[in-house]
């Protein structure tokens, strides 16, 4: 079957390109998939199905959710929260009723207010204030045939706002870990922590956490790895909580192998979010192939992960005070780290595993190209079976028929 | 209790899920459980009849017949598990293959076309809803249970069973090399015709009928087997327990074969038995000279297999002896009592 595949690629620097770098092979042991070159505006030719990778950067895909508006495709929805894209697909385009519409219609004459004030700029944009109360999908969901989703949470959001079409969840696969040394930046426990170092990854109440962790356990080190967000006072926080010197290693953005380095040198890997954007985090990923216990924050595709894994944070009064909890017991326990490791190995290999995830894809593909069709021959042929022997529509016996019908889900 | 046993039946059809299906109905009767074989045909051609097929099991109402509680249903194969019952166990012989790893190959039914992929892919859906709702969930081989893991992600538990009752007896290790099986492509007889072609010692009795009889037979009369090569049909019971009394070995390879009767049916009259690194569920029981020999799936190394066993026959006694204690392990009373546990 013919795949027309709409994603950035790399040597393009997102998250989303790394991704189909990683699953395109074993996507292509499957399908016929042709990658479509980058700014196209349709589809190639003779091509059986679409399928349109979107996230929440414009620079990345306002192209893509372009092609998709011109021909719906299946999509695979990244991020649930899109407001960031469709600002980059109306107001940067100067299309100011575009962005006024789009808010109107999701969340009536109040969202069409609220954009106004952003427009006017008497209101901070709300795709970086209150982009989770605004999330604006429905701009591509409307042109979804079908959904590829990464956790629960996304395909339980798109439900809530209308979608009702086919939903996949398909994880996120894992990198096999590359063969390099870890690289250790203390002899102590050290507890990593890669990506963007801002509010919302929660790193003010893990630098109260670990500063708490330190007063009894000096020898833990905070290894935080990625660049500050602008405007976000990180200098100032670690003066404030003692941790300029000793007991935190700072490293900006780093390559990949260094990363790789970097992650398979820490004993903790603290990856916390809130608000989430319905995102799944390759760092994650790659620490449940490192075997790295885990610390999450509660809420999300994270919220999903087993506890065998991952010791989940609420985002709550209690969250400095939990998370310095669960710190002190990974760092003063080796024997619950050892077990957490063995178990994220066994979750990527089990559940993340690349191979795994082309075929649900594949799946999700084929019964999106011909499950209508397949689907209508079905509903024919058993209507037809159900009229011969005189049952007809709206009685008791037709609705049993149905009910059965969906509970295979067929028809 | 009172139990009903569900098969699928492809009319005129008769192979081992039919004898299985069949003995477990009695077997389960002679243990005083009020037992019947619920059947329905199945035609899984041309397009969706498989779905439509399938959905006639989830129809059924197999809670209670004539006013009575049926405690447990026992679904066997493709679509029997899509029946619906508080109780129902699964005891499966295979999925429907053509959906899974025979897809793509000339044993396939699949085309290319997006109505037939997405009709793969519900086949698979139906698989993953029907056997998840099972209360439990046992196989007929580990190769079964390895394949049921890897396409749906759910566990069965390994339960296999006795061969058809036989009157098996070990009479002599005479000349001829015995093949007991449905004459279809993948049962590969092509390959022992061929390693007779190889050796002009080899003399082979190719028990059993099928659509690929007429190709093999002239592939027989191409190679100047006549004499060496002979075509017994569907044979009786009694004729098949004589044919395994009285020959050297058992050829038995099948492409990944879900479990195999044949080798079982080989050991209980003490024969070795020949199969090959593909084989798939055979070499559960059969192991390199142990229980038989296996070789990999060429024609020349089937020849100086057979070749072996022929100058060879205490060893082949000896593996057949071996092969014997392994079937006897394998009883209805021991399967009943896990598949009611």
């Amino acid at each position: 079957m013919r795949v027309a595949y709409f994603s950035p690629m790399p040597p393009e620097q997102t998250g989303i390109a790394d991704y189909s770098a990683l699953l395109l092979p074993e996507l292509r042991k499957r399908l016929d998939v042709h990658v479509v070159r980058r700014g196209a505006k349709k589809r190639p030719r003779g091509m059986d199905v679409a399928l349109y990778h979107v996230g929440n950067n414009p620079g990345a895909h306002a192209w893509i959710v372009d092609a998709l508006r011109r021909e719906p495709g299946v999509v695979v929805l990244h991020d649930f929260v899109l407001h960031h894209l469709v600002a980059g697909m109306t107001l940067a385009r100067r299309d100011r009723d575009g962005y006024l519409d789009i808010l109107e219609r999701e969340h009536g004459v109040v969202g069409r207010l609220l954009a106004h004030g952003v427009i006017e700029k008497r209101i901070p944009s709300l795709w970086e204030s209150r982009a989770a109360d605004f999330p604006l999908a429905t701009f591509v969901l409307e042109h979804a045939t079908a959904l590829v989703v990464h956790s629960r949470y996304v395909r339980d959001q798109a439900r809530a706002a209308g979608f009702e079409g086919q939903i996949t969840v398909v994880p996120h696969p894992a990198w096999p870990p590359p063969r390099a040394e870890p690289d250790r930046v203390s002899d102590g426990v050290v507890i990593g922590c890669f990506g963007v170092v801002n509010a919302s990854k929660r790193i003010p109440a893990l630098l109260r956490a670990t500063a708490a962790v330190r007063r009894e356990h000096p020898e833990v080190t905070l290894l935080l790895v990625g660049p500050t967000s602008p405007g976000f006072d990180l200098e100032r926080r670690l003066q404030r909580l003692g941790l300029s010197g000793a007991g935190l290693v700072r490293e900006g953005w780093v390559d990949e192998l260094r990363l790789w380095r970097l992650m398979a040198g820490s004993d903790i890997l603290v990856n916390l979010r809130h608000p989430t954007m319905g995102e799944t985090s390759g760092s994650v990923i790659r620490g449940l192939s490192l075997g790295k216990p885990l610390v999450v924050s509660d809420v999300g595709w994270f919220a999903e992960l087993s506890g065998d894994v991952a010791l989940k944070i609420a985002p709550d009064d209690l969250e400095v005070d939990t998370l310095t909890a669960a710190l002190e017991l990974l760092a003063t326990r080796r024997d619950v780290r050892d077990a957490m490791g063995i178990a994220a190995r066994e979750v990527a290999r089990r559940d993340h595993d690349v191979g795994r995830v082309a075929e649900l894809y594949a799946s999700a593909l084929e019964r999106a190209a011909g499950g209508d069709s397949v689907d209508d021959t079905v509903l024919r042929d058993v209507s037809g079976a159900a009229a011969g022997v005189g049952i007809s529509a709206n009685t008791a016996e037709a609705r049993e028929i149905a009910r059965r019908l969906a509970e295979v889900e067929l028809g | 209790m009172r139990i009903a046993v569900c098969r699928p039946q492809v009319p005129f059809a008769h192979g081992g899920a039919e004898i299985f299906t069949d003995t477990l109905v009695d077997e389960l009767r002679a243990r005083g459980h009020e037992t019947d074989l619920v059947s329905m045909p199945f035609k899984w051609y041309p397009g969706t009849r498989v779905l439509t097929q399938a959905f006639l099991w989830r129809m059924l109402d197999l809670d209670e017949a004539d006013g009575r509680r049926i405690d447990v249903v026992v679904a066997t194969k493709f679509p029997s598990y899509l029946v619906r019952h508080g109780d129902k166990r699964v005891w499966l012989v295979h999925q429907f293959r053509q959906a899974y790893e025979l897809d793509g190959t000339e044993l396939g039914q699949f085309s290319d076309s997006p109505e037939d992929r997405a009709l793969r892919r519900k086949v698979q859906e139906l698989d993953r809803m029907a056997l998840g709702e099972a209360s439990h969930l046992f196989a007929i081989s580990q190769n079964v249970a390895s394949r049921l893991e890897s396409s749906t992600g759910l566990t069965a538990e390994v339960l296999p069973h006795p061969p058809q009752q036989l009157d098996y007896r070990c009479q002599a290790y005479e000349d001829f090399v015995l093949s007991v099986n449905r004459l279809d492509r993948a049962k590969r007889i092509d390959l022992l015709i061929e390693a007779a072609a190889r050796d002009s010692g080899l003399e082979i009795v190719i028990a059993g009928d099928g659509p690929d009889r007429e190709r093999l037979e002239r592939l027989a009369r191409e190679r100047g087997l006549d004499g060496r090569a002979r075509f017994a049909g569907r044979v009786s019971e009694t004729e098949l327990a004589d044919l395994y009394a009285r020959c050297l070995a058992v050829y038995y390879a099948p492409i990944d074969e879900d479990y195999g009767m044949v080798p079982l049916e080989a050991f209980l009259a003490e024969k070795p038995v020949l199969t090959t690194t593909d084989a798939g569920g055979p070499l559960e029981i059969v192991s390199d000279h142990t229980t038989g020999l296996v070789v990999t799936p060429d024609a020349g190394e089937i020849a100086q297999a057979l070749g072996w066993l022929r100058e060879h026959r205490d060893e082949a006694a000896s593996f057949g002896r071996a092969g014997n204690a392994v079937a006897r392990e394998i009883t209805w009373d021991r399967a009943i009592e896990r598949l009611l546990a």
